[in-house]
């Protein structure tokens, strides 16, 4: 399939009026325009060929992610009580925590899953709704690569959620040391649930949908 | 439907029409358009996906039974499972979060495994389980919620950092949480299509 990159002229399915089901990947024939959507004869989705208002609800679940992307920051995530008193930390504080005990991977590792996935999914899909918005042809493949990288990075942000649970689970010593989830792991579970919804929302076939009209 | 369109094959990020191709051996099938691999060979027959399916339940039995870890503080100690753990937030404004962790954790791998298997298991006798079409769009919907792997590394976060202040022990329910991850992983690597042509394949 690869060696014909490039030597053949690629059809869309939209374009020879086929459409692909979402949810199970059978090709059948769409009816003309005006008729409605029908259902998928296989596993009764709804067949579209786009997702409606796609960059749209991509764009609000964003905007809802970055709106709750700072608080979910500042905020403390976890309230920790010792015998010398208690301690709230943040999500940054607990990377600088383990930097400073000299657990750099381990901070490396928080750091990349809390403060910089979800940073790049808000960047990559504010890149990918503007363009789509602007229909542009500029770096098709690559920017449906990048739709795919955001797709896999997805869900890692859950990592300090987890760990914060955990932690309280096991930290209930009534004297010697408690642990309790605090209102910015809320949020932060905020931010990994809506950052997901919009990049599930985001259909990267709009990348390619002005072709026909640039010349290529 | 035509029965041209049964061999055609389009990719589902940037709408290219192929013609299906039969892979061979270690063969992936990537798209001439956007380059996203869109089809993998894999040789594994019903009969060795139900075993690795039915391999994924004990272990997830197991993981949920055993402690992942236990910590001891002056002679008093604590565990934790990955249900507990999810259980213990259920109150207050923590339960938000809490029922996301279950729901990804917990639920959606145990639905994800219980749907396998009794989809499979009809298969192997060459029958269409009873609400196949219903299960397997739960199947496919529910992948992108189901987040086993992130647990696993979670929970080893979690017994670094524990282990600074207090003596952490990893129990049996980690080393059966690591091994569901590589399995679920394996299984979900057969691609959605051959879930709807299993009978077809088998027969």
């Amino acid at each position: 399939m690869d060696s014909l990159a490039g030597a053949c002229v690629i059809t869309r399915a939209i374009g020879i009026g086929l459409v692909a089901c979402r949810t199970c990947g059978l090709v059948t024939r769409r009816l003309p325009i005006p008729s409605p959507p029908t259902s998928c004869p296989r596993c009764t989705t709804l067949l579209r060929e786009r997702l409606p208002r796609s960059a749209e609800n991509t764009l609000a679940w964003l905007i809802a992610g970055v709106i709750l992307y700072i608080p979910a920051n500042v905020l403390p995530v976890m309230y920790v009580s010792g015998v010398g008193g208690g301690e709230e930390s943040t999500i940054l504080g607990g990377v600088l925590s383990f930097w400073r005990a000299g657990s750099w991977d381990i901070a490396a590792l928080i750091f990349t899953a809390s403060v910089a996935v979800p940073a790049t999914k808000f960047l990559a899909l504010g890149l990918l709704v503007w363009t789509v918005h602007r229909g542009t042809s500029w770096a098709r493949r690559q920017r449906t690569s990048l739709y795919r990288v955001v797709e896999i990075i997805g869900y890692w942000s859950m990592l300090d959620v987890v760990v914060v649970a955990l932690t309280a689970a096991l930290l209930k010593f009534k004297a010697l040391g408690t642990a309790e989830p605090r209102l910015g792991i809320v949020l932060f579970c905020g931010v990994v649930v809506t950052t997901m919804i919009a990049a599930l929302s985001f259909d990267p076939r709009l990348i390619w949908d002005m072709e026909a009209n640039d010349g290529h | 439907m035509s029965s041209c369109a049964r061999e055609l094959f389009v990719c589902p990020h940037c709408d290219a029409v192929h013609r299906a191709v039969v892979l061979g051996r270690h063969e992936v099938a990537a798209c001439v358009a956007c380059g996203r691999v869109v089809a993998r060979h894999h040789s594994l027959s019903v009969d060795q996906l139900l075993a690795l399916t039915v391999a994924a339940a004990l272990l997830f039995l197991i993981a949920n039974s055993y402690p992942l870890m236990t910590i001891e503080v002056g002679g008093m100690h604590t565990e934790a499972t990955v249900w507990g753990a999810a259980l213990l937030m259920l109150h207050g404004w923590a339960a938000w979060p809490a029922a996301v962790l279950a729901l990804s954790m917990f639920i959606l791998p145990l639905l994800q495994i219980a749907l396998l298997l009794w989809v499979l298991a009809f298969a192997r006798f060459g029958r269409r389980a009873p609400g196949f079409r219903g299960l397997l769009v739960a199947l496919h919907r529910s992948r992108p919620w189901s987040m086993t792997e992130v647990f696993l590394l979670g929970a080893l976060v979690a017994i670094v950092k524990l282990s600074s202040w207090v003596h952490v022990t990893p129990g049996i329910g980690i080393w059966a949480l690591a091994s569901l991850t590589i399995l679920l992983t394996i299984l979900s690597m057969v691609e959605p299509g051959f879930w709807w042509t299993l009978l077809q394949a088998h027969a």
